[in-house]
C-alpha cells in the first residue's frame, strides 16, 4: 500500500552568514490517508520549516517528498497544490482585511476551476454552513468576525480545495480555550465526514493527546520520537518527549499524576 | 490589621466610542494580601488586561475612558493620589512583566544601562559601579550564568527565556510589593514558561511579593497562584482557593472553562457552547475568601 | 461610515482640513458661479479701477490691468488643482505598478528597478523641472511633464516598502498555498492593502504639486499670462511691496490655504484608513 505523503530522508539547510543551519535533519515518515499525525516540537525544532517543504513554499535541500507514490517536484503543478492545502496559525493575518470573506473563500475555486462558475457563490455558502457559520457572511469582512470565526474561515478554505491533506499549524494556539475546544471538535467532524488527512503541527501536547492518531516529535531538526499517541503518553521511548509533557500545565489531579509518573521514569532512566 | 497590598472595590471601566458607550469592567472587586500570588484568569476581551492598567494609573489618563470605583494600593486610594506620587509608584513600589520580554526590552539599550535606568526609580542617585553590582546580583537571582556578561549584551542577543529571566529581575529589582504579571512567559516555549514560572515563585516568596498574575492559561494559573478570580465579559463569577476552585468549580463559566481545557490524560475533545446564558449567574464566592471591609 | 465621521469629527485639526479643502475644490469647481467677473480670467484691461485695495465689489483688490483677484485666484485654484490632479493621474498608476512587481517578485528585477528609482529620487523635481524647461520650451506641459516625471518614484518607495512587509502576511502565504498567479497576488491582494496609504499620500501630495506649480511659475516657467496662476501672482504682485499688499498677499494666502489644507486632510484620512487595521 502507498501512503498519501512520504518524506525520504529530507533535509533542509539554510545558508547563513558563517555556516549552514540544518533547520531539518534527515527526516523519513510517512502519512497515511485518514490519520492525523501531530507533529510536535519547540521553536526551532523545524517543525515550521517541514510544513513549508510539504506544502512547496520551498523544497527540501536532500531527500524527496512523495504524494500517493509521486515524487513531488521542487515547482509544484496546480493540482499538487490543490491536494496540500494548510490552515494557519493566526486567523487575524490570514484573511485579507481588505477582501470580503467570500472573496478569499471564492479564490481556490476560481484558481482551481471547481465547479460551474455560476454556481461559486453557492459553494461559498455551503462552505460558510460546513464549518458552522452562516452563509450571509460571505459579504462580510474579516474585521467583523471572531477570532473562532475567522479561524473557521480559515478552515473553510482549506477545504474549498478538496484537498487531500490539510496542513494544520497550529490552528488553535491563538485561540481562547472555549473557541479552540469548538475548533478542535469541528477539525474532528471534518475529519470523519470527509475522509481528510492532517500534519497537526503544535507545541501544544494537551491538543495532541486528543487529536492525533501518532505524534512525530522534533528536537532542534531531527525527528527524535514517532509513535502512536496513546504510547507518547504513556511510554515515551525519548527523554525529550518526556520533558515536554511535563512542562505541560494540566488543570486535574490525574494529569499530575501522569506527569509525575513519566518524570519519575526520565530520572530513572537518566 | 494591615490593609491589603492592592484593594479594589467596586471598579466599572467604560470606553466611549463611536458607537457610543461600551461598558468594560461592571463593577469588579478583588484583593490581594501581603505575599499572597492571585491570579485573575479570563479569556481575551474580559477585561483582565485593563485591570492592570488601572492599577497602574494608565487608563485614567485616557479621555475616552471613564473609570469610577476604589483602587487603593497598601490602604491608599490611588485617585487621591497626585500624578506625580502615582508616577513614584510605578516600576518602583509596583511593578510589571509583560507577555513579550523582547519587545519589552529596548533593543539599542545594552541590558546594564536599562537596569540602571530601573534602579535609579527607586534610588536616583545611585552610582553606575553600584547600579552595576546590584543588577549583576539580582541577574544571578535569576538564575542567569554570567550576570556581568549578560548585563553587556543587547536584548537581541539573548534567548526568549535569558530575556524573560531578565525582565523579571528588573521587575523585582527595586523589592517592590506588588508585581503584575501580565501572561508571562505565553510567547516562550512551555519548557521554558514552565522554569521561569517556578523561578518566579520562588522569587516572589523569599522577597514576600504581592503578586497579581494575570492569565488566560488555567493550567499555569493552577501551578502559580494561591486564590483565583475568574472573570468573564467584565465581571468577576467566582473567587477561591486555587486548590478549592479547580477541585470544585461552581459557576457555569468557570466549569466551561475547566472542562475546555484538553486533558493530556486524554478525555478526548469536549464538547462546549461558545456562549450561554448561564455564564451571566452571579459571582460564586468559596468559603473563607470573602472581600475585606474598606477602612479609612 | 459613522465611524469615519466619528474620527474625522473628533479632531478639530481635520474638520479645519475638510473645512479648507471643501472651499478650495468648491472655488475651482463653481467658480464661474461664485466669480463677481468671470471674464477677469483673460486678457482684460480696466485702466479706470486698477491697483485698487480691497473694496466692494473687489474684495481682493484688482490688479494692475484693472482685474479682480478674487476671480481671478478662484480661476487659478481650477488650474492648480487640474495640475495636481494630471501629475498625480500619471504618476501615481506608474509608480505604484513599479513598486508592487518590484517589492514582490524580488531578484534581479527587484535590484533593476529599485536603483533606477533611486537615480530619479536623488534629484530634486524643481531642480530637473528647471533644467527640462532651460532645454525644451518652458511651457506649462513641459513643466509639468518634469514634475511628473520626478513623483513617481515617491510611490515606487512607498509601495515597494509596504509589499515587502504585506508579503510576509499570512493571506499571502494562503493565497500562495492556494496556487493564485502572481498577477492576482499583486493587485488584488497587495494593492488593496496598499491603498489606503497611497491615498493619504496622494491628499498630501495634490499640496504639494500646487506648491511646485506654483513654484515654476513664480519664476515665469509655468503658466502663462493671462491665465491666472498664484505664483505668477505672487511674483507680479511682488514688486509692489508693500504699498499693493493685496497683489501678494492674497494669492499667498490662496496657496497657504491649499497646502495647509490638503495636509490636515491627509493626515485626518490617515486617521480614518489606518484605524481600519
Amino acid at each position: 500500500m502507498t501512503h498519501l505523503l512520504s518524506l525520504h530522508d529530507v533535509s533542509k539547510i539554510f545558508a547563513q552568514s558563517k555556516h549552514e543551519v540544518r533547520a531539518v535533519d534527515e527526516v523519513s515518515l510517512d502519512v497515511d490517508e485518514g490519520e492525523c499525525l501531530a507533529v510536535v516540537g519547540e521553536s526551532g525544532s523545524g517543525k515550521s520549516t517541514l510544513a513549508n517543504m510539504i506544502l512547496g513554499i520551498y523544497p527540501p535541500s536532500i531527500g524527496t517528498i512523495s504524494f500517493r507514490g509521486e515524487v513531488l517536484p521542487g515547482k509544484r503543478e496546480l493540482a499538487h497544490r490543490r491536494a496540500i492545502q494548510l490552515v494557519q496559525q493566526n486567523p487575524l493575518s490570514s484573511l485579507n482585511p481588505q477582501r470580503s470573506i467570500g472573496a478569499s473563500l471564492r479564490l481556490p475555486l476560481d484558481v482551481h476551476g471547481l465547479g460551474e462558475r455560476s454556481q461559486r457563490s453557492d459553494r461559498v455558502g455551503q462552505l460558510l454552513e460546513e464549518v458552522g457559520l452562516p452563509a450571509d457572511y460571505a459579504g462580510r469582512s474579516p474585521a467583523s468576525l471572531s477570532g473562532g470565526q475567522r479561524q473557521r474561515v480559515a478552515i473553510a478554505r482549506a477545504l474549498a480545495c478538496e484537498s487531500d491533506l490539510v496542513v494544520l499549524d497550529e490552528p488553535t494556539s491563538a485561540l481562547d480555550v472555549l473557541v479552540q475546544a469548538r475548533v478542535l471538535k469541528l477539525l474532528n467532524d471534518l475529519r470523519r465526514k470527509r475522509g481528510l488527512t492532517y500534519v497537526f503541527i503544535t507545541h501544544d501536547l494537551s491538543v495532541v493527546r486528543n487529536i492525533a492518531d501518532r505524534v512525530a516529535v522534533f528536537e532542534r531538526g531531527r525527528l527524535v520520537e514517532l509513535n502512536p499517541t496513546g504510547k507518547v503518553f504513556s511510554d515515551p521511548d525519548h527523554a525529550y518527549t518526556r520533558r515536554l509533557i511535563g512542562a505541560v500545565p494540566v488543570v486535574t489531579a490525574e494529569e499530575v499524576r501522569l506527569r509525575n509518573h513519566l518524570m519519575k521514569k526520565e530520572n530513572v532512566s537518566a | 490589621m494591615t490593609a491589603p497590598t492592592l484593594l479594589i472595590r467596586d471598579l466599572y471601566l467604560a470606553f466611549r466610542g463611536w458607537a457610543g458607550q461600551i461598558d468594560v469592567l461592571h463593577g469588579i472587586s478583588l484583593h490581594i494580601n501581603k505575599g499572597e500570588r492571585v491570579a485573575l484568569v479570563g479569556e481575551s476581551g474580559s477585561g483582565k488586561s485593563v485591570t492592570a492598567r488601572i492599577i497602574l494609573g494608565l487608563l485614567q489618563q485616557t479621555r475616552s475612558a471613564r473609570v469610577s470605583g476604589l483602587v487603593a494600593f497598601e490602604g491608599r486610594a490611588l485617585a487621591k493620589l497626585t500624578e506625580a506620587e502615582r508616577h513614584r509608584l510605578r516600576g518602583n513600589r509596583i511593578s510589571m512583566i509583560f507577555q513579550d520580554p523582547m519587545s519589552s526590552l529596548n533593543p539599542v539599550y545594552r541590558i546594564g544601562e536599562q537596569f540602571h535606568e530601573v534602579l535609579k526609580r527607586a534610588e536616583p542617585r545611585i552610582a553606575p559601579a553600584a547600579a552595576r553590582e546590584k543588577a549583576a546580583a539580582a541577574l544571578a537571582d535569576v538564575a542567569i550564568p554570567d550576570p556581568n556578561r549578560a548585563l553587556d549584551s543587547y536584548a537581541f542577543q539573548l534567548s526568549g527565556g535569558m530575556n524573560q529571566r531578565v525582565m523579571i529581575a528588573m521587575a523585582l529589582a527595586n523589592e517592590p510589593s506588588l508585581l503584575i504579571a501580565d501572561e508571562p512567559g505565553t510567547a516562550l516555549d512551555v519548557t521554558v514558561q514552565a522554569q521561569t514560572l517556578e523561578l518566579m515563585r520562588d522569587l516572589v516568596a523569599k522577597h514576600h511579593t504581592s503578586v497579581l498574575f494575570i492569565s488566560h492559561n488555567l493550567g499555569v494559573v493552577r501551578e502559580f497562584a494561591d486564590r483565583v478570580y475568574v472573570i468573564y465579559k467584565g465581571r468577576i463569577v467566582e473567587h477561591g482557593r486555587t486548590a478549592d476552585l479547580f477541585a470544585d468549580p461552581r459557576h457555569p463559566y468557570t466549569r466551561a472553562l475547566l472542562a475546555a481545557v484538553p486533558r493530556i490524560t486524554g478525555e478526548g475533545v469536549p464538547e462546549i457552547d461558545d456562549v450561554s446564558e448561564d455564564y451571566f449567574q452571579p459571582l460564586v464566592v468559596h468559603e473563607g475568601c470573602a472581600e475585606p471591609e474598606v477602612t479609612g | 461610515m459613522k465611524r469615519t465621521l466619528f474620527i474625522l469629527l473628533r479632531n478639530p485639526l481635520s474638520v479645519l482640513g475638510l473645512i479648507l479643502v471643501g472651499t478650495v475644490v468648491l472655488s475651482a469647481v463653481f467658480a464661474d458661479f461664485i466669480a463677481p467677473f468671470p471674464s477677469h480670467r483673460g486678457a482684460v484691461v480696466d485702466f479706470a479701477n486698477f491697483n485698487k485695495a480691497p473694496e466692494w465689489p473687489y474684495i481682493f483688490g484688482t490688479d494692475l490691468v484693472g482685474r479682480d483677484l478674487f476671480s481671478r485666484i478662484l480661476y487659478a485654484y481650477r488650474i492648480s488643482l487640474l495640475l495636481g490632479v494630471v501629475v498625480l493621474a500619471i504618476a501615481v498608476p506608474v509608480g505604484v505598478t513599479i513598486g508592487l512587481v518590484a517589492g514582490y517578485v524580488g531578484g534581479w528585477i527587484e535590484y533593476v528597478l529599485m536603483r533606477i528609482t533611486d537615480v530619479f529620487l536623488s534629484i530634486p523635481p524643481l531642480v530637473l523641472a528647471l533644467s527640462m524647461m532651460g532645454l525644451l520650451e518652458p511651457t506649462l506641459t513641459n513643466g509639468m511633464l518634469a514634475v511628473t516625471v520626478m513623483w513617481w518614484p515617491w510611490y515606487t518607495r512607498l509601495v515597494y516598502n509596504l509589499t515587502r512587509s504585506e508579503k510576509e502576511e499570512g493571506y499571502v502565504l494562503a493565497a500562495e498555498v492556494i496556487g493564485a498567479s502572481r498577477a492576482h497576488m499583486i493587485f488584488r491582494e497587495i494593492l488593496p492593502n496598499c491603498v489606503p496609504s497611497i491615498l493619504t499620500k496622494m491628499t498630501l501630495d495634490l499640496g504639494f504639486v500646487i506648491l511646485i506649480a506654483s513654484s515654476l511659475s513664480f519664476l515665469g516657467l509655468g503658466v502663462q499670462p493671462p491665465t491666472p496662476d498664484l505664483g505668477s501672482m505672487v511674483a507680479d504682485g511682488a514688486k509692489y511691496l508693500p504699498d499693493s499688499w493685496w497683489l501678494t498677499v492674497f494669492p499667498g494666502l490662496a496657496i497657504l490655504v491649499a497646502v495647509f489644507g490638503f495636509n490636515l486632510l491627509g493626515d485626518a484620512l490617515r486617521d480614518v484608513l489606518g484605524a481600519e487595521q
